[in-house]
């Protein structure tokens, strides 16, 4: 309500918007007056709007009687048409360079959303922690994913009012039997019959309550349930696992509505690895645990509480191994980033790289904006005479705006409606070029806002300067024919085409610096051979107990040359534990490799000091122990002076290791991080089998492995890779990352190039008569190429000089997440070819287009006036 | 030109804005109307008589005082022009002229 005297605000608008601007004043106080002076009645509103209405009439109301502007100047889609046709090849550089950074950027949204969100779409998404055990290594200290089974019965029951549900779920692989087909599966999940009432993950059939409910149920994933039985319906079906245990479909999933930190083919009742006789030790860490918390405050509350549970259940356990593990409550949503967290079984994605690659995308849009500005401000020359016209004719400055926006608006329409054609049909090919997996979801009311909040900022950065500059332009003047100067404007086009360049710099050079540090981490000597062997997992209960058989059959063969038996291959898994070493007061943390007496030889790694495991000593065979150097230096021994000493893992209940020897530093886990201590040590526990080939019998000798494993553990398909396949795939985020940028930055210097290309096209028909009368005296074709490439060149120049300190910075931050990398300096080469890359593919580009303009006939340009 | 003749409406409004004299813009106007003649007009249509009466010559006007009822905005004051007073002077003679050649009788038999 406006209050007794002030009149309502919107009457005043009324009479601004339509009265003749003479009159707005007298006729606004008149109204305020009359509102101020009339007497408070029912009806005083309404006689004040009955005298608003009466003052619209045709002797106060402004004229809109020019009758040719409205036509002319309404939005008017085949004017901006033919406007835009007239300029075919600068409305398709245009429309590309729009379409092409609207691909990526909507490519990228689609994904980077996706990422961000994983895990939200569960209902409680922000009640669920995991629970983290923390541990730590030599002072630091580190995140642990996987907790046993007891943690969750235990914090349930010690902490009701804080923690309202748990739920664990068990990763496990196994062979999966379906009728007669059989499918070797990693991403089997065994889970607690709450499991999708704890989670949100749809069901399309079972009831979310009891479908694990019974011991032997199976819930399979749309995948599975297509995989295993076609089009038939599952519910009801069996399926055995690892050729003993059968297992009744009980339900199916629905298509999950987002990323899941959890990837699996089917969940399993739990109930099954209830009878295995590890299942309720404290220490047999092999799963997750979740809890629900139902508010923040409480979350905070729990977590200063659980040092005291660690103490209540473990505290004897502590005290015995001299090291102590505390407890983390991980908030759901924020698992899929944490990609520090160690033994965990969570699929992780990087935010990071999600952030870089939302920066690339816009600017690849950015190049596109600056674009279209450029070739508006060089075309507005050509356009004056059209806007001079316009202006005599009674176009005003705000309606030529329109018509210039109109067409920006154009250009933006179609690209957007090509953009989301190319994303439609490209998408799978995009998936498995750069290893990602995006699904486009267009009905969703955050990509709305997004798409239109995009089309705005683009219009606002592209449509809105040469729109502004063009109707600003004095009709008078153009019209008698006086040249048209705009030296701000070639200021501002400059540092557009700087900055463009400068982005294409920028990401050519980290592409290319990548490549050369995930090359570098390929290449580089880990210390051990990795070329020619083979890894065998023995995940099978048959295959493990014959191991030793395993091994023997296998050294028969010619083609073999060695085996060795490991908890974890190099670059694989390698526990932590405790290590009391006679003479050394402290408790150290090291990591374990637990093999055989093969081991160094296989893997050809040096001893530096002692000896080697040997076979005739049958006291080597089982606990004998050797340290590599690092852990000597950690030790603070020297390496003669650890041998004979005596070791005891508290935490394995192993007493007395002899240490016989030290190994050379080899890397045992990614490039990544600095070499770690480590204890190898004879006999244990083995999940792999490493077997040297002769790679001139590959062939041969793969057949035969599998054939001795299909005789030992019948039923039972072997699954294998090789040792250098697996180290390379710790460094596919960076293959990927390199993939990514070398495709955005060839994108870039794509775009720019046409923006250049287009402009060297309108300085060389701008200064035609120039050029034709340089060419009369006596200029040649090069000196005129020349001419108008200097320019452009320098600018690229420039951008470089920009580009490369920013590529510096980068780069050395991006190095600083590797252990070990290349040095930046080393590879200043990188900086040089990206710059002259750059310069030469401008270079090209301008020429190409100045070489017409240099090969033409003056007379065909001096001729006309 | 539809001539120097003055309807009644605009006779009434030259009379008025004489009488107000600088007191004569829009609100005084319509407010000595409504007192004196007891017609209700609105500001739109007074408004419009009024600038056809400076069309014509009879009226000029002149932005005057702002004040605080009408937020500071300056009011617009008539003001008649000799043109405008000739007029009146034109119609009252023309008026008196036709009165005086009324037979007395037939405005007594009326005024009864």
């Amino acid at each position: 309500m406006p209050s007794a005297s002030q009149p309502p605000k919107f009457s005043l608008k009324l009479i601004s918007w339509f009265c003749k601007d003479e009159l707005v004043e007298e006729l606004q106080g008149d109204l305020e007056e009359y509102y101020s002076d009339s007497k408070k009645n029912t009806f005083k509103g309404l006689k004040y709007w009955y005298q608003v209405f009466n003052y619209l009439r045709p002797s106060t109301l402004k004229s809109f009687k020019n009758s040719n502007a409205r036509p002319m100047f309404i939005f008017n889609p085949i004017l901006t048409l033919r406007n835009l046709y007239r300029q075919l090849s600068t409305s398709l550089i245009s429309l590309f360079g729009f379409t092409m950074g609207l691909v990526a950027t909507i490519f990228l949204y689609f994904y980077i959303y996706s990422e961000v969100n994983t895990d939200r779409f569960h209902e409680d998404a922000n009640q669920i922690y995991r629970v983290l055990r923390v541990s730590e290594m030599n002072g630091t200290p580190y995140r642990i994913g996987v907790t046993s089974v007891p943690y969750a019965n235990a914090l349930l029951t010690d902490y009701p009012s804080d923690v309202t549900a748990t739920t664990r779920a068990v990763p496990e692989n196994g062979l999966v039997a379906v009728g007669e087909k059989r499918f070797m599966e990693d991403d089997l999940l065994f889970a607690d019959e709450n499991f999708f009432e704890f989670f949100s993950y749809p069901l399309a059939s079972g009831n979310k309550q009891s479908v694990l409910a019974t011991a032997n149920s199976a819930v399979l994933t749309q995948e599975a349930a297509r995989k295993y039985f076609g089009d038939e319906n599952p519910i009801g079906k069996i399926i055995e696992v690892d050729n003993a245990y059968e297992f009744i479909v009980s339900g199916v999933m629905a298509d999950i509505p987002g990323h899941s930190h959890l990837d699996f083919s089917m969940v399993l009742s739990i109930d099954l690895l209830e009878s295995f006789d590890w299942f309720n030790g404290w220490w047999n860490n092999s799963l997750n645990t979740y809890v629900k918390v139902p508010t923040l405050a409480q979350a905070n509350n729990l977590d200063g509480k659980l040092d005291q549970f660690m103490e209540k259940y473990m505290g004897k356990d502590f005290e015995k191994s001299g090291s102590k593990i505390g407890l983390e409550l991980e908030p759901l949503v924020d698992i899929y980033f944490n990609n520090e967290t160690r033994y965990d079984f969570a699929r992780h994605g990087s935010f990071a790289s999600s952030l870089t690659l939302g920066a690339v995308a816009i600017a690849i849009l950015f190049i596109a904006c600056f674009n279209y500005v450029n070739l508006s401000i060089a075309q507005s020359f050509m356009r004056a005479k059209e806007v001079g016209v316009r202006k005599v004719l009674g176009g005003s400055k705000s309606r030529l705006i329109l018509q210039f926006l109109s067409e920006s608006m154009m250009i933006l329409f179609f690209s957007i409606l090509i953009s989301i054609g190319i994303c439609e049909l490209l998408t799978p090919t995009f998936n498995s070029f750069f290893g990602l997996e995006v699904t486009l979801n267009w009905m969703d009311s955050n990509v709305l806002t997004f798409f239109l909040s995009l089309v705005i900022v683009i219009l606002l950065s592209s449509g809105v300067y040469p729109a502004v500059l063009l109707s600003s332009f004095k009709s008078v003047s153009i019209l008698k024919g006086s040249k048209l100067t705009s030296g701000k404007n070639v200021g501002l086009r400059k540092a557009l085409v700087v900055t463009q360049f400068a982005i294409s710099i920028f990401l050519i050079v980290s592409s290319m610096l990548i490549s050369v540090q995930t090359n570098y981490l390929n290449s580089k000597d880990l210390g051990f051979d990795k070329e020619a062997i083979v890894l065998v997992d023995l995940d099978n209960s048959e295959i493990r107990t014959q191991r030793d058989q395993f091994k023997d059959r296998l050294l028969v063969n010619s083609n073999v040359q060695g085996v060795t038996m490991v908890s974890g291959e190099p670059g694989g898994f390698h526990d932590a534990s405790s290590f009391i070493v006679t003479g050394v007061s402290e408790t150290h943390r090291m990591r374990t490799l637990f093999t055989d007496i093969e081991f160094f030889n296989v893997l050809g790694i040096d001893i530096i000091a002692g000896r080697n495991f040997s076979s005739e000593l049958s006291s080597d065979e089982e606990f004998t122990m050797i340290l590599n150097e690092r852990s000597v230096l950690e030790l603070g021994l020297d390496p003669e002076e650890v041998i004979g000493r005596k070791v005891s893992m508290p935490g394995w209940d192993i007493q007395d290791v002899p240490v016989i020897g030290v190994a050379s530093d080899y890397h045992f886990s990614t490039l990544k991080d600095e070499i770690e201590p480590l204890a190898i040590l004879t006999g244990g526990f083995h999940r792999r089998l490493a077997i040297k080939i002769n790679m001139a019998n590959m062939k041969d000798g793969l057949l035969f492995i599998d054939k001795t494993f299909e005789e030992l553990a019948p039923g039972f398909p072997m699954s294998y890779e090789f040792l250098d396949d697996s180290l390379s795939d710790l460094y596919e985020r960076e293959q990927q990352q390199a993939k990514v940028f070398s495709a955005f930055s060839a994108l870039s210097i794509f775009l720019a190039c046409l923006g250049i290309f287009g402009l060297a096209a309108y300085a060389s028909q701008q200064r035609q008569k120039e050029l034709g009368i340089r060419k009369v005296l006596g200029a040649t074709a090069q000196q005129i190429i020349s001419l108008i490439s200097r320019e452009f060149v320098w600018l690229v120049l420039v951008a470089s000089c920009i580009a490369i300190p920013v590529v510096w910075y980068f780069m050395q931050k991006w190095l600083g997440g590797y252990a070990y990398r290349i040095e930046v300096i080393d590879h200043w080469y990188v900086f040089a070819i990206g710059g002259m890359t750059t310069v030469l593919i401008a270079l090209i580009t301008v020429s190409v287009k100045t070489y017409r303009a240099a090969i033409s006939d003056p007379t065909e340009s001096i001729r006309n006036e | 030109m539809k001539g120097t003749n003055l309807g009644e409406f605009e006779e009434l409004l030259l009379l008025v804005v004489l009488i107000l004299q600088e007191e004569a813009y829009m609100l005084r106007i319509k407010d000595e109307i409504k007192n004196q003649v007891n017609r209700s007009i609105s500001m739109g249509a007074l408004h419009t008589t009024l600038s056809r009466l400076e069309q014509k010559d009879f009226l000029k006007s002149e932005m005057g005082g702002a004040t605080k009822e009408r937020g500071g905005r300056r009011k617009r004051i008539y003001e008649l022009t000799a043109d405008g007073k000739s007029a009146l002077n034109d119609v009252k003679k023309l008026r008196a002229n036709l009165w005086n050649q009324v037979p007395s009788f037939e405005l007594k038999f009326s005024n009864a």
